[in-house]
């Protein structure tokens, strides 16, 4: 009799901590609580073409961030983001051609290294089992150093149908942005339901164990970072669209904020905990912080202190909020 | 050859292990096992800590090869190159050290690796939940939430969820490892093995408990330092004969009480506690004395757990007082506690006691590594000196100081992590549940070092989920009951009967 009463207390404590403990959650309120103050300081903040700036500006991070919390999620750590997001970029701008057929060709180019990139980490990682710091720290300069051979300079140029398509809207107003990361939403909720997926989160929070229940964990790991590498090589796609330039240091200031947008989307570094969407609204809360204190007329000097203090919020909050609800007593 | 023996009387072989050995490098695991066992037994593995059973459950479990021997299963080769292969053959295992994943739920845990698809081929949580459901209630479960963490689970319930996974592959050889070392109340475990042993499931029953062994077993295979030493019909076999075969010396009845010489003087109490309150904790009086072994007894989950976690400053108290020597303390991490003189054992030694990637030595040493500094730096001599001390308090082989925790067997893991708790210059040991997955041999050694504390004015409290323990041990026993303590047993009053009853909140008038 007491039995079920401490059950349904239980069950009760466990579906508020599911709520609470949510970081996607977290993070779509403090999105929603920036982009009320951005509404309110700036005047066209509603406009079509600030929303398509929004979710333009917001793309490029989003996509690494989508990329490095597959990694995150196994208790590893990706820093090659910062080398594929610039080598994908001056690839863009120097060796693509125009049209259509150049965008695809370009594509196919830029995901194939990002893909090549990412398998050589999920080896080092997964079968030679080194560490994901250490092999990933090595990919980045060999793909930074690759970078600056295509390009020692800022500039060269994105192909004018990269450049404009990519950053237009598309029937009658939806932003191909908007549309790009619903479908990377969309992939990710159906790939969370597959073994792979689940699998992911078992890794992450225990090796052994996950191996001992029948999960071949190299594997899973493997095709975590293969996938990563291709969210980065995507990342560095959409920056090109974006800025129609190329930069061989255009991945360094990727390489933090990928990590505190996955950590504001609350994924525990530590593995097994997290979600894909989180980090890429967590991404977009970065963004828009960006242009709340352009709005408000802060220096752009000021915005880093900022990001870390909106950084260390989500993660108190996350924290705070999971500490309320894992407490038996209300 | 099995025409053979299908023209013996005996039931056809389930397992037949022969001459299996493998080593570490230089250490031999298993030098040479051989046994056997038929269709619908229930074949008992016994052995002291570090005799080899674990790394033969890997072997059969298809997670190490052996260098060695063969092994048969039902009359085929065996020789899985992974788990998953040995499932497939019919091989399932209730590993001891829980494989469960903590932040997946029950019904995941369950169906791992593969889910339950839905009609677009995607994972369903509903179908899963459904599935887990019916597993669960086919093992008498039905009290476990499919859609619960893991990690909101007592260890209970996760002991049980780690065998319900076992079962539900339908194994032809199940394998269970200490399997009720966490269970509070067996005669689930033993209804389950009972029907599939009927049902011609071959069981390997790994347990340090001779009483459930004896229970469930017909016969039983002995492991000493990786030899199979031999197979005994139990019913044959005595206690004794059993327990010399496993150490290779004979049993003392070391087992005298010595209760009720213990001088309880006028002074202060070593630790007293007034009114404890915190999660799951309703309110906690009690003196324990110099000298004095203390026992607590409760079914699962009566709160005892949460007490012993605000002694030993893992959890934080609500409210009341808690006094060391009449000096009121109060704990916000287990740093202080270790600091007014308590040490504090818990109960999930591999997540909460050692540190797996380093030296025996250095998880021994880490609370004294302040006292032996010289010049602001570790002196590694007095170190090592120290610990070798502490290790042969504990009966810990020198060779083991060196090496790995990890590569430890558990009972020897156990008495590294009382030798740290020692060598702390604690006056006051809280022990929760300090024999759990530990052999026999190990567990007469924790009992001596536990008498000896106490001889030499040392205060212990101890619970154990073995009341035979507790009434062997201590000099009273306290039995809590929903977060509280309702009631004492003492001298003759202090028996199993009696903490039984207590426990399960009758008898509070008897």
């Amino acid at each position: 009799m007491s039995a079920s009463v401490a059950n349904t207390r239980q069950r009760t404590a466990m579906s508020i901590r599911r709520l609470l403990g949510n970081g996607t959650l977290i993070v779509a309120a403090i999105y929603a609580l920036l982009f009320v103050i951005f509404a309110l300081r700036q005047a066209d903040a509603l406009s079509r073409n600030s929303i398509v700036d929004l979710f333009n500006n917001a793309l490029p991070l989003a996509l690494a961030a989508a990329g490095g919390t597959l990694v995150v999620l196994t208790r590893g750590f990706d820093l090659s983001v910062a080398g594929v997001v610039a080598l994908s970029n001056v690839l863009m701008a120097t060796v693509v051609g125009d049209g259509p057929a150049g965008a695809l060709e370009g594509l196919a180019m830029v995901t194939g290294i990002g893909l090549l990139v990412g398998a050589v980490n999920g080896v080092l990682v997964a079968y030679v089992r080194l560490q994901s710091i250490a092999s990933t720290l090595a990919t980045m300069i060999v793909t930074s150093g690759l970078a600056l051979l295509v390009l020692d300079a800022p500039g060269g140029n994105v192909p004018d149908f990269v450049a404009d398509t990519l950053t237009d809207v598309v029937a009658g107003g939806i932003p191909v942005a908007a549309v790009i990361a619903l479908a990377v939403v969309l992939a990710w909720l159906v790939l969370r339901r597959t073994d792979w997926g689940v699998a992911l989160y078992a890794v992450g929070a225990d090796e052994t164990a996950a191996g001992l229940a029948g999960i071949p964990t190299r594997r899973v790991m493997f095709l975590a970072y293969c996938l990563a590498g291709v969210f980065y090589a995507l990342s560095g796609y959409m920056l090109s669209a974006l800025t129609a330039t190329g930069n061989p240091n255009a991945g360094n200031s990727y390489l933090l904020l990928t990590f505190a947008a996955i950590a504001i989307g609350g994924t525990s570094f530590s593995g097994g905990r997290g979600d894909v969407v989180g980090a890429m609204l967590g991404a977009a809360t970065l963004t828009l912080l960006q242009k709340v204190l352009f709005s408000a007329g802060v220096s752009s000097f000021y915005t880093g202190i900022f990001q870390g203090i909106v950084m260390i919020l989500a993660v108190l909050v996350a924290a705070l909020s999971d500490r309320i609800a894992s407490g038996r007593r209300a | 050859m099995s025409a053979a023996r299908v023209a013996m009387a005996q039931p056809p072989l389930t397992l037949d292990v022969a001459g299996v050995a493998k080593s570490y490098g230089a250490t031999i695991a298993l030098q040479r096992v051989t046994f056997d066992l038929r269709r619908g037994e229930v074949h008992a593995l016994l052995g002291e800590n570090g005799a080899g059973k674990s790394t033969l459950v890997k072997i059969l479990s298809g997670i190490v090869r052996p260098d060695s021997g063969s092994v048969r299963l039902a009359g085929q080769p065996f020789e899985p190159h992974s788990l998953l292969a040995a499932r497939a053959a019919g091989v399932s295992t209730a590993f001891q050290e829980l494989s469960l994943l903590p932040n997946l739920s029950v019904a995941t845990n369950l169906t791992l690796p593969r889910q339950r698809k839905g009609p677009v081929g995607l994972g369903s949580r509903r179908l899963n939940e459904a599935k887990a459901a019916e597993l669960l209630a086919e093992c008498d479960a039905t009290d476990i939430d499919p859609g619960a963490l893991v990690a909101d689970l007592s260890l209970a319930e996760k002991q049980r969820v780690e065998i319900v996974r076992a079962v539900s592959q339908r194994p032809r050889l199940l394998i269970l490892d200490e399997p009720t070392a966490a269970l509070a109340e067996p005669e689930w475990l033993f209804r389950i093995v009972e029907r599939l042993a009927a049902t011609g499931v071959g069981v390997l029953y790994i347990s340090h408990r001779l009483a459930e062994v004896r229970r469930l077993c017909l016969r039983g295979t002995v492991l000493r330092n990786g030899e199979s030493i031999a197979t005994v019909d139990l019913a044959d076999a005595q206690d004794t004969d059993i327990f010399r075969m496993m150490v290779g010396r004979g049993a003392e009845e070391a087992t005298q009480r010595t209760r009720g010489t213990q001088q309880r003087a006028a002074e202060a109490p070593a630790l007293m506690l007034k009114d404890l309150r915190g999660a799951g904790v309703e309110g906690v009086s009690l003196d324990l004395h110099r000298g004095e072994i203390v026992g607590v007894a409760a079914l699962e989950g009566q709160g005892q757990r949460d007490l012993f976690r605000i002694l030993g400053g893992a959890a934080p108290a609500e409210s009341g007082v808690i006094a060391v020597q009449a000096k009121p303390v109060r704990f916000a991490d287990p740093r202080h506690a270790l600091h007014a003189g308590i040490g504090f054992v818990p109960e999930e030694r591999k997540t909460e006691g050692i540190f797996l990637g380093m030296t025996t030595a250095s998880n021994i040493s880490l609370p004294i590594l302040g006292r032996l500094l010289r010049l602001g730096l570790i002196d590694g001599r007095r170190e090592r000196a120290e610990v070798r001390e502490a290790a042969r308090g504990v009966d810990l082989p020198d060779r083991y100081i060196g090496m790995r925790i990890s590569a430890l067997s558990g009972g020897n893991q156990q008495k590294a992590l009382i030798a740290r708790v020692l060598l702390s210059g604690a006056r006051i040991l809280v022990l929760f549940d300090p024999t759990r997955g530990v052999d026999v041999g190990t567990k007469e050694v924790i009992y001596g070092v536990i008498r000896q504390f106490a001889t030499g004015g040392g205060s212990v409290l101890l619970y154990s989920t073995e009341l035979s323990e507790l009434v062997q041990l201590a000099h009273r026993c306290l039995v809590m009951y929903r977060g509280r303590i309702v009631g004492e047993a003492t001298g003759e009053g202090l028996t199993e009967q009696r903490l039984v009853s207590l426990a399960s909140g009758h008898g509070r008038a008897a």
